[in-house]
């Protein structure tokens, strides 16, 4: 058992350093698909993040109509608060939104009134906030009551964003595909280059009897040693890439959310790595699925 | 211990490479094929070690039916039996030493039996001194010598030989016949497929001719016959 490991190693060692070039394709074209995984696979994590962010922060917002007593006022709220889903409303008198508007635009609160002709034209409203952020557009639709004049919330700006990255998820996963179809392709090729050059040597080998297995384990953890270089490139490249994307965006942008965390970050990292030793086990596989049969 | 029995090859391309063919060959025995060039010998040797079955008949070694034999099961098969090719099968980028070990390190024998083993069927050989050689570096009989190393460093049953002195001289080839000679003696069955009349007539052993894919001749202390 161990003078068969000493010899798949020392084999798959000199078949590497038979094929340098093609090795390093090999290693390469793992590598930069890998790589793009990975940067996909960060971006949809901050991408799906900041949609869950915004959502988050997603408010109704209940414009009523005007000249109602308070007393109307006050029973509008009960019943908003009544609808089920509906977390808090908290209601914004026309005054107070104004003092909101002029402290948004850092004017004073007479002038603005003078430049919009003496009135104050905004309305009083409710802010409504619901449990669930996906029960927005439901709990919208059942605020069309007597005494409410217009319903708005970020609709269009979640339904964007959510359609982009889905959109996103599609292209990452087509490219994805692409080069790991390629890397395994050039591993394979790379393998059956390297059972070509050795076939005296396999056929000699058959015919003392080495077993199949015996052949073609040293194929088949080049393979994987192959694509398990490429993986790990790839693992540092984005691990340290995205560390110091992380850092950059805190520092400039710091309202953006950023996803940070230990665990995540590991777990995609891990997954490049493992990925990159799959790709290389199956390019082998398929080279070598044939070439046997002497 | 070899037993064919109506054995046929057609190949794919039509050609009756062997007709019905039925031979017995005990254990211990020293047999020589021969015939002209095409007749099939090669075939013949080529289905004892299961490098290629039969189109019809039953071909059985050591009790076992090649015929029926699993893929996974023709290496243990092969490990049984040692074959000396015609144009060695040496590989080049190893030395006289690692050749012959590697015959033992493909079936996975530790790494110091592999040592001993090695040693002693180089030194049968003569090649002892030449151990650290290159293929290249040596004379076509040594490589010869290499390659009977290699047959015989398994200890097999059966040691198979097509065409062991067609490359070489007289005296070489004699050599590689005191060889097969005294691996014989020590209980392995030989067979060797030769074009080398002298050597046939001189050794008295069994003689089994092929023509044309069919055995014509099968005689105990037999002579090489007529043949180019």
């Amino acid at each position: 058992m161990l003078n068969t490991l000493r010899y798949i190693l020392r084999e798959t060692f000199n078949s590497v350093k038979r094929n340098p070039w093609l090795s390093m394709a090999s290693i390469l074209t793992v590598m930069v698909s890998l790589v793009i995984l990975g940067f996909s696979t960060f971006f949809l994590i901050n991408a799906s993040n900041l949609a869950k962010t915004f959502e988050s922060e997603l408010e109704i917002a209940v414009f009523l109509q005007k000249n109602m007593t308070v007393q109307q006022i006050k029973d509008l709220q009960a019943k908003i608060e009544q609808l089920p889903g509906v977390a808090s409303v908290l209601f914004i008198s026309q005054d107070q939104a104004l003092v909101e508007i002029s402290q948004i635009l850092g004017g004073d609160q007479s002038n603005i009134i003078a430049d919009l002709g003496g009135t104050n034209p905004l309305p009083d409203k409710f802010t409504v906030k619901v449990i669930e952020a996906q029960d927005v557009p439901n709990v919208a639709g059942q605020l069309a009551l007597p005494g409410v004049n217009k319903v708005r919330y970020g609709q269009e700006f979640i339904e964007q964003l959510l359609k982009f990255t889905e959109w996103l998820r599609w292209v990452g996963i087509v490219v994805i595909i692409a080069f790991a179809v390629a890397s395994i392709v050039l591993i394979s090729i790379n393998i059956k280059m390297n059972v070509f050059s050795r076939r005296r040597e396999i056929q000699i080998m058959k015919l003392v009897g080495a077993s199949n297995s015996f052949i073609r384990w040293p194929f088949f953890t080049e393979g994987m040693i192959l694509g398990l270089i490429g993986g790990g490139l790839a693992a540092i490249i984005v691990g340290f890439a995205y560390q110091w994307l992380v850092l950059y965006i805190q520092a400039t942008v710091a309202f953006l959310p950023v996803v940070h965390n230990n665990l995540i970050f590991w777990q995609v990292i891990t997954g490049l790595f493992l990925s990159g030793m799959a790709i290389g086990a199956i390019g082998s596989a398929i080279s070598l699925r044939k070439f046997l049969q002497v | 211990m070899i037993q064919l029995t109506n054995v046929s090859k057609i190949y794919p391309n039509g050609a009756r490479a062997l007709v019905d063919i039925t031979i017995n060959i005990g254990k211990g025995e020293f047999v020589f094929l021969v015939g002209p060039s095409g007749a099939g010998k090669s075939t013949l040797i080529r289905l004892l070690y299961r490098e290629e079955a039969p189109t019809r008949g039953q071909v059985v070694i050591n009790n076992k039916n090649l015929v029926r034999l699993k893929d996974r099961e023709v290496p243990y098969h092969r490990r049984n039996i040692g074959v000396i090719f015609q144009d060695f099968k040496l590989l080049p980028n190893k030395t006289v030493l690692e050749n012959v070990a590697f015959a033992l390190e493909v079936i996975g024998v530790s790494r110091r039996e592999v040592q001993r083993r090695s040693r002693e069927a180089t030194e049968m050989v003569g090649l002892a001194e030449k151990e650290k050689s290159f293929s290249h570096q040596l004379s076509g009989g040594e490589q010869q010598r290499v390659c009977v190393a290699r047959a015989i460093v398994n200890n097999p049953a059966l040691l198979i030989a097509d065409e062991p002195t067609g490359n070489l001289d007289h005296d070489t080839a004699w050599g590689i016949m005191d060889l097969l000679k005294s691996i014989n003696k020590l209980g392995t069955t030989v067979i060797m497929a030769t074009h080398a009349r002298e050597i046939v007539n001189k050794m008295q052993k069994r003689v089994i001719a092929i023509e044309s894919g069919r055995m014509v001749r099968d005689e105990e202390k037999g002579v090489y016959g007529n043949y180019a």
